[in-house]
């Protein structure tokens, strides 16, 4: 379940500093979602899935990452044409379509997928360790990064924790259904999820204790410096900021 | 419960951010070294739970419990459902970058609150037990859609009815992780009360 | 026999688990010295793991004296300096094994022991190639298989170059070519270690001396006589003890 599909790649992208690819996704991400003309927003649109052809990926797998957030705006596009206010479009009956509604879905259309390209070409492009690194040199507390580098460790065991358990209880006759019974017996295994969780905890901890764990966490460092990271960085904040001066200059 | 990007104004996407960090940076002085690992495990086995899919009739909803994280958890809650949504928007893409933040406050803060609100009522008797479980269950997702509700509201007065509609959706999902919150509780204090914290 | 330098002594334990009246540890002693090589088999629950905590300060005796090299250990902060020297493989190679990748998890400890960066990645790979488990450095921990998991585990523990290793079932759940491995390993090490494992010709290949444990307390070599046999027996190949 918990793959990291995109991390393994050798392109141009991979090979840049976490914590540049950070601060990149961070100026970009900010920037989009905060343009409020469509024209603009298709620019950075543009820009982010140049750059998911430069980290190239596997087209596919980009599809079939962002499919929940079709999901998501399907929903917007039956609600809030008819909830809103505004200029009406067209008039059925009592049904009213908003063409300001319409505008927004197609700008809020837009933006979402640019800022799920803009992650997916940047941070999914990285490992966790990576990340954890990167964020390490962009003065993160240790703590969180331990927090997230942890977490991500053991979902995975405990993932499977929770199949052999849900197994077992199929081995026992149970069908999930909707009744007070199945949502008993999902309570029950997700209290044991915990319960497993926090043993797990107990012996990590005593494990770390062993091994001369003294309160201090330490990264490895395993990027390498190389200009391209600064000359990327350049190149993404100027892109951006000439995006918000253009967007100023139309208004 | 997550609200997608490109949607919120770049005001509720600030206020929501540094709301999450001043939140998260409480909660991480809350935990101490001895502690990490076990909130660190602890989300792991809340990203899990999130997978665990339940039947209503034909459709079925997927489980959230960021209740019983607050009430195993209080403050640390914050930290640990950042540490779970970022890691489901590097796996899944649910949500991502820049509604990080509001998604934290929508989620963490209904945590803390019923970790507070409901967490003295329990291990008094059985009956009470499953009582405030099912309350903190149902009230985090009621403060949860509530919140998701107001971000929406202060992003464009027009989002009211949407809003509105959102919250009456959620209101299957509040009973339901209602009973799953007091099973799970009342199972827990059976099976492995130190999991629990004692005292507020 | 007391020419030999003794490096773990526990005299008189007794150890319960909070809430409960039975004894996990019942007055046990036990002494490890230099360059033995013991093993230990028990039954599950017999307290083992239980030992083995106390013995790294993870668990605390109700009663009792604990002395590694010489020192007699109370308090939490008396046990830090000698857990780098005494090292333990835990059973589930997960618990131990808790960095995102296979080169931070080896330099764990080195790192804690004050070594810089380079150095610890230097230990770390050395380490890593002793045990014949070369370029997997960078890979994620949690995707290698069962064996991988605990040849790491390993490397992680003897990459603070200790003076005595514990080791806790380290076979179980592994196939017979890990195992095979594991047994090259071991008597390849200069090192004093104790063995705690179901697995009796896994114990024979590698320890000098078999101890068992029963209720809590430790049963030496002249209280027992733990082998196997070649004829047909109700307990089948299974090891046990005679009385």
């Amino acid at each position: 379940m918990i793959e990291e599909k995109f991390a393994s790649g050798q392109s141009f992208i991979h090979k840049l500093d976490p914590k540049t690819r950070i601060v990149a996704v961070i100026i970009l991400s900010f920037a989009a979602a905060l343009c409020d003309i469509f024209f603009v927003a298709v620019l950075y649109f543009i820009i982010s899935t140049v750059l998911i052809v430069m980290a190239r990926l596997n087209r596919k797998d980009v599809i079939e990452r962002i499919k929940p957030v079709f999901w998501f705006l399907l929903m917007i596009w039956i609600l809030i044409p008819i909830t809103f206010d505004g200029q009406i479009l067209y008039q059925f009956s009592w049904l009213k379509i908003s063409g300001t509604g319409v505008i927004l879905c197609c700008k809020i259309t837009i933006k979402s997928i640019t800022i799920l390209l803009l992650f997916t070409s940047l941070v999914a492009t990285m490992s966790i360790a990576s990340l954890g690194n990167g964020l390490h040199k962009l003065y993160v507390p240790d703590k969180l990064i331990f927090l997230l580098l942890m977490s991500y460790r053991y979902i995975a065991v405990i993932e499977d924790e929770y199949k052999k358990l849900l197994r077992a209880a199929k081995f026992r006759g149970f069908r999930p259904k909707t009744n007070l019974h199945s949502y008993k017996t999902f309570a029950y295994l997700a209290g044991m999820l915990f319960v497993r969780a926090s043993f797990r905890a107990q012996r990590v901890h005593q494990a770390m204790l062993c091994r001369g764990f003294n309160q201090k966490f330490h990264s490895l460092d395993i990027y390498q410096a190389n200009r391209f990271n600064f000359i990327f960085l350049i190149g993404i904040s100027a892109a951006g900021l000439s995006l918000v001066i253009l967007e100023k200059i139309w208004i | 419960m997550h609200i997608s990007e490109g949607i919120l104004s770049g005001q509720v996407l600030s206020a929501g951010a540094v709301i999450a960090v001043a939140g998260t940076g409480i909660g991480l002085k809350k935990i101490d070294y001895d502690k990490i690992v076990h909130v660190a495990i602890l989300a792991s086995a809340f990203f899990v739970a999130s997978l665990i899919h339940i039947n209503i009739g034909p459709a079925s909803v997927h489980l959230i419990l960021n209740g019983i994280l607050g009430l195993l958890l209080g403050f640390a809650a914050i930290p640990a459902i950042l540490t779970a949504l970022l890691l489901q928007s590097i796996f899944f893409q649910f949500g991502g970058l820049t509604a990080l933040g509001v998604n934290v406050v929508i989620m963490a803060v209904p945590a803390v609150l019923v970790h507070y609100l409901f967490l003295p009522l329990l291990g008094k008797s059985s009956k009470l037990n499953f009582t405030a479980g099912f309350l903190a269950g149902f009230f985090s997702i009621l403060f949860s859609s509530l919140l998701l509700g107001v971000a929406l509201w202060f992003t464009d007065k027009n989002f009211f009815e949407t809003s509105l509609a959102i919250i009456m959706t959620y209101i299957p999902v509040m009973i339901i992780e209602g009973v799953i919150t007091g099973f799970c509780v009342t199972f827990l204090l059976k099976v492995y009360p130190e999991i629990i914290p004692k005292k507020l | 026999m007391n020419n030999k330098k003794n490096i773990i002594r526990l005299k008189n334990i007794t150890f319960s688990y909070p809430g409960s009246d039975i004894c996990t540890l019942d007055t046990l002693d036990l002494e490890i010295n230099k360059g033995d090589r013991l093993g230990m088999m028990a039954p599950n629950g017999s307290g083992k793991t239980t030992l083995l905590h106390t013995i790294m300060g993870l668990c605390k005796p109700d009663s009792g004296v604990i002395e590694i090299f010489g020192k007699r250990l109370k308090q939490e902060k008396d046990f830090t300096p000698i857990r780098s020297k005494i090292g333990l493989l835990f059973q589930d190679s997960d618990d131990q094994l808790f960095c995102p990748t296979v080169l931070e998890d080896v330099a764990f400890g080195p790192l804690n022991l004050g070594f810089s960066q380079q150095d610890a990645i230097d230990i770390a790979k050395t380490t890593l190639e002793k045990l014949g488990i070369q370029g997997v450095e960078k890979n994620v921990t949690h995707r290698m298989s069962g064996g991988q998991k605990r040849l790491i585990a390993l490397a992680a523990v003897l990459a603070m170059e200790p003076e005595v290793l514990l080791l806790d079932e380290p076979t179980a759940g592994l196939d017979n070519r890990v195992r095979e491995k594991l047994i090259n390993i071991l008597n390849g090490l200069d090192i004093t270690y104790l063995v705690i494992s179901h697995d009796f010709d896994f114990i024979k290949a590698v320890t000098d001396k078999i101890y068992s444990m029963e209720s809590g307390k430790i049963l030496t070599d002249e209280k027992i006589h733990i082998h196997r046999h070649e004829h047909i027996h109700k307990h089948g190949k299974r090891p046990h003890v005679h009385k």
